[in-house]
């Protein structure tokens, strides 16, 4: 292979095609550079004036598995070589059967491949590890299997644009990398007709056979897919599930992007569709296995085709070489049984984000995020629903994030004020909504992070609300007389915008649980936060519905407004209502965890690294830094949970009222199952911790033989104590 | 970076290199490559590609660092088959994969280093 003699003692040759410059030759250093290694000291370099070992330490080791992209592994060098030595035949093979059973697997695998792709690994070594994909133009004497690589690649491209566009990938930038690979291509626009007319053939290829076999004369003269009668059927329904479900998922995708959200009723009857048509897939699973041949893949359950065939023309290794110099991950394709789940999924949380309703105040569309992260959708889903929320900067495309905030202020009447529109807070307050609704659609550890910082951004805003309310009304904050339009609206702003603030510092501490970063030894000062947190959440809430109630008596409304206003505010007292239940289990929990730490010498933070005061600073350094709440330090902290005792925790019977809440709100939401859902896991929550107490303070938390452990097998944020007696 | 295995660990170590900078200027050898630093140079390895770069740093080891580097590859097996580039930036190659090493410079510089090869 090489030209050169190996080893760097002989006489090396330099390829012609790399020309020294003008009036300079190459000139062989391997002797001199022997030689003078030779009486180099140990550890000695020699390096020019600008070295930095630092900047060395970046530098890509060549030879290296895990960094040389381009490294040699016998492979072939090119898709040209490749394709030369017939890796990937066009048709796949002479006998039609085969064909036909391959080209099944190519798509199988491709599929794979795709959801492969979706999780976060290149596109470079998935889809397009593809011989077919790379060189589309080659399959054009294939209808099958072009229209079937047109159609994927339409769709690739699609997913690109939405996840570049929504920008949900930061964390996940591997996803768009598609540099040096022919995303794009003339005629893609078409795919979609070249598709319908593969599948208008199949059909009636599958009608003919049917016919045959029932024994009636056929209607209409039809070249067979393939030759063997007995496959006929089978092949043809399992190449139509397959080419049905990528044209059903790219009508999904098509009418998600319609502007301002028209086509989301039609993207989920192709919903409905994408998802039959994977049920037959998943049924073809059966056919294809007791029918194939060729050589088998390892593993039936780690298999990329339904068949269990290794499928042909495909090499991931020809495209690392070809991309930007990034080290080749290790791989490993999912299997198709999991692709398919994969695509299930994520067309149930498709299903999920058009099952948005348009008209959701911004209150119901924060708890529709919320919830849709519950699903843990993966970043294709996302990345929809943030581009279906904020276009062009209004809310679905259609509202402008001012007459939002006069909506959720309750004050409709500012719709159309000009002043009110052009007010520097209401600017930046709607700036702070958009960048909060894109962060709630990133990944969870991503979204608590960014969820963290801008924390800062809101509470400053609330400062300067504050602030100007003071320097404009001065004295008059506590007199009620008759206010003006100008104060009201500065009342009304500055509580909403410190509720959510509460809010968003209330989705951060709990996203903590989520994503495992708080240990057991910690989750007292956790809960104790949370709980603060909670309250200060609680005290904004009830003071906006006060000032609302406050707002529609003095304004004598009519009765048709009043019950609306009364609908309303049931609303809020029941969101009110849930938060005090929130706050009765997480100041039971700190309190049950203060007193085993005082009582039991347990849930102590024994570590030689960091103390509970630096933790305590770590976990809320973020809130801490946004005065979110004011005034909260460690100490603070340390005073109310130093001389909590057991028998103290049981009298104050938090758990009991909790349950007591929470069978007053059973009523309010009625008609909200997530709701009733989450009603049901606190009961449970409150239930067991209630019983855990009295246990704990029966046995006294002294005894030795006491093992107390906290598990989330009931609610995601609020444990329950477990008690075993060694 | 790996963690550092052997000896010939490809990763160079500076540490002592304040401690030997007065001893280093004895060896008439060193002070010719030390020469040919920022020149550029074209590294051939055991796979058949070759990189072009500027020569920026060498340990006692042999294992070289170029900067701006670029990757030479053949997209065939036969010997006669053109060959594509890309630009791969700071690269280590490690003296174990190193099969050839060239210096570019003048027809005279040229003769000196033949010299050596005798």
């Amino acid at each position: 292979m090489a030209t050169l003699p190996a080893g760097g003692g002989g006489r090396a040759s330099t390829p012609p095609s790399i020309p020294a410059g003008d009036q300079t030759v190459w000139a062989d250093a391997g002797p001199l550079i022997t030689a003078a290694c030779n009486d180099l000291q140990d550890g000695e370099l020699i390096h020019g004036e600008n070295f930095s070992l630092f900047a060395a330490m970046s530098a890509l080791e060549i030879m290296d598995p895990k960094m040389d992209s381009g490294m040699e592994n016998s492979g072939y060098r090119s898709i040209e070589e490749a394709i030369e030595n017939n890796v990937a035949p066009v048709p796949l093979s002479l006998d039609p059967t085969v064909d036909v059973q391959r080209t099944i697997d190519v798509i199988d695998h491709l599929i794979s491949c795709e959801a492969t792709w979706h999780k976060g690994h290149s596109l470079a070594q998935t889809v397009f590890s593809c011989i077919y994909l790379l060189r589309i133009e080659r399959t054009s004497s294939h209808a099958l299997l072009h229209s079937y690589c047109r159609i994927t690649r339409a769709t690739c491209n699609a997913v690109i644009s939405v996840v570049s566009e929504a920008r949900t990938h930061e964390e996940e930038d591997l996803f768009t990398m598609a540099y040096g690979l022919p995303l794009k291509g003339d005629g893609d626009e078409k795919c979609l007709s070249i598709l319908n007319s593969v599948e208008e053939t199949i059909s009636r290829q599958l009608r003919a056979c049917k016919v045959q076999s029932s024994k009636k004369k056929p209607l209409e003269d039809i070249e067979p897919l393939q030759k063997n009668p007995e496959l006929e059927e089978g092949y043809c329904r399992a190449l139509l599930c397959r080419l049905r479900f990528r044209k059903h998922y790219y009508h999904v995708l098509m009418s998600m992007r319609k502007p301002q959200g028209k086509g989301l009723e039609l993207a989920r009857k192709h919903v409905v569709s994408c998802l039959s048509e994977l049920a037959y897939m998943s049924k073809s699973f059966e056919f294809l296995r007791s029918s194939s041949f060729g050589s088998y893949q390892d593993a039936i359950e780690s298999s990329t085709t339904a068949s269990g065939c290794r499928p042909i023309g495909f090499d991931a290794s020809l495209n690392s070489k070809l991309s930007a110099p990034t080290p080749p991950r290790a791989t490993h394709i999912l299997s198709w049984k999991k692709a398919v789940e994969y695509f299930q999924k994520l067309l149930h949380d498709l299903d999920f984000v058009c099952s948005l309703n348009l008209e959701s105040m911004l209150e119901d569309l924060l708890c529709f995020i919320v919830q849709f992260q519950k699903l843990q959708p993966d970043l294709v889903a996302r990345a929809h629903l943030q581009l279906l929320l904020v276009q062009n900067g209004k809310l679905y495309g259609k509202e402008f994030f001012h007459d939002i905030i006069s909506k959720a202020l309750g004050l409709p009447e500012l719709t159309r004020d000009k002043e009110f529109q052009k007010n520097e807070f209401i600017v930046q307050l709607g700036q702070l909504i958009v960048n909060l609704l894109k962060i709630l659609c990133t990944n969870t550890a991503w979204q608590r992070r960014k969820l963290g910082k801008c924390l800062q951004d809101w509470s400053v805003l609330s400062l300067q609300l504050e602030m100007a309310f003071k320097r404009e009304f001065g004295e008059l904050t506590n007199v009620m007389v008759d206010e003006n339009m100008c104060m009201k609206v500065s009342r009304h702003l500055l509580l909403w915008t410190e509720e959510h603030t509460y809010w968003i510092a209330s989705r951060f501490l709990t996203l903590g649980f989520e994503l495992e970063l708080y240990s057991p030894h910690e989750y007292c000062m956790v809960y104790w936060y949370m709980c603060v947190v909670f309250m200060k959440l609680m005290e904004k809430m009830q003071l906006r519905v006060a000032v609302h109630s406050e707002n529609s008596q003095r304004r004598g409304k009519k009765k048709k407004d009043h019950a609306k206003d009364q609908i309303r505010d049931a609303v809020f007292s029941s969101s009110c209502l849930l938060i005090h239940c929130y706050i009765c289990l997480s100041e039971g929990l700190a309190m049950i965890l203060a007193a085993l730490h005082n009582e039991s010498n347990t849930f102590k933070v024994a570590s030689p690294f960091n103390g509970e005061e630096e933790r305590f600073v770590q976990h809320f350094e973020l809130l801490q830094k946004a005065h979110v709440p004011d005034q909260i330090s460690y100490y603070i902290f340390k005073e109310s949970t130093v001389n909590v005792q057991i028998s103290s925790v049981v009298k104050e019977n938090y758990f009991r009222e909790a349950q007591r809440i929470i069978t007053s709100l059973r009523g309010c939401f009625a008609g909200n199952p997530d709701k009733l859902l989450e009603l049901q896991q606190l009961e449970q929550v409150a239930e067991r911790n209630r019983v855990a107490i009295n246990v704990i303070n029966q046995i006294g938390a002294h005894d030795p033989s006491l093992r107390v452990s906290f598990e989330f097998s009931h609610h995601p944020h609020f444990a329950i104590a477990v008690i075993r007696r060694s | 970076m790996e963690a550092p295995e052997s000896s010939s660990n490809p990763v160079p170590q500076d540490v002592h290199s304040n401690t030997l900078e007065s001893q280093k200027a004895g060896s008439p050898l060193v002070a010719q490559l030390r020469k040919l630093i920022f020149c550029r140079m074209l590294v051939g390895v055991s796979d058949g590609r070759f990189f072009l770069g500027v020569f920026y740093c060498i340990d006692k080891q042999g294992n070289i660092i170029l900067q701006d580097a670029v990757e030479y590859r053949s997209t065939r097996r036969s010997p006669s088959s053109p060959m594509e580039q890309r630009c791969v930036g700071l690269i280590l190659i490690p003296v174990s994969c190193r099969s050839s090493c060239h210096i570019e410079c003048g027809i005279d510089e040229q003769m000196s280093l033949l010299s050596l090869n005798k």
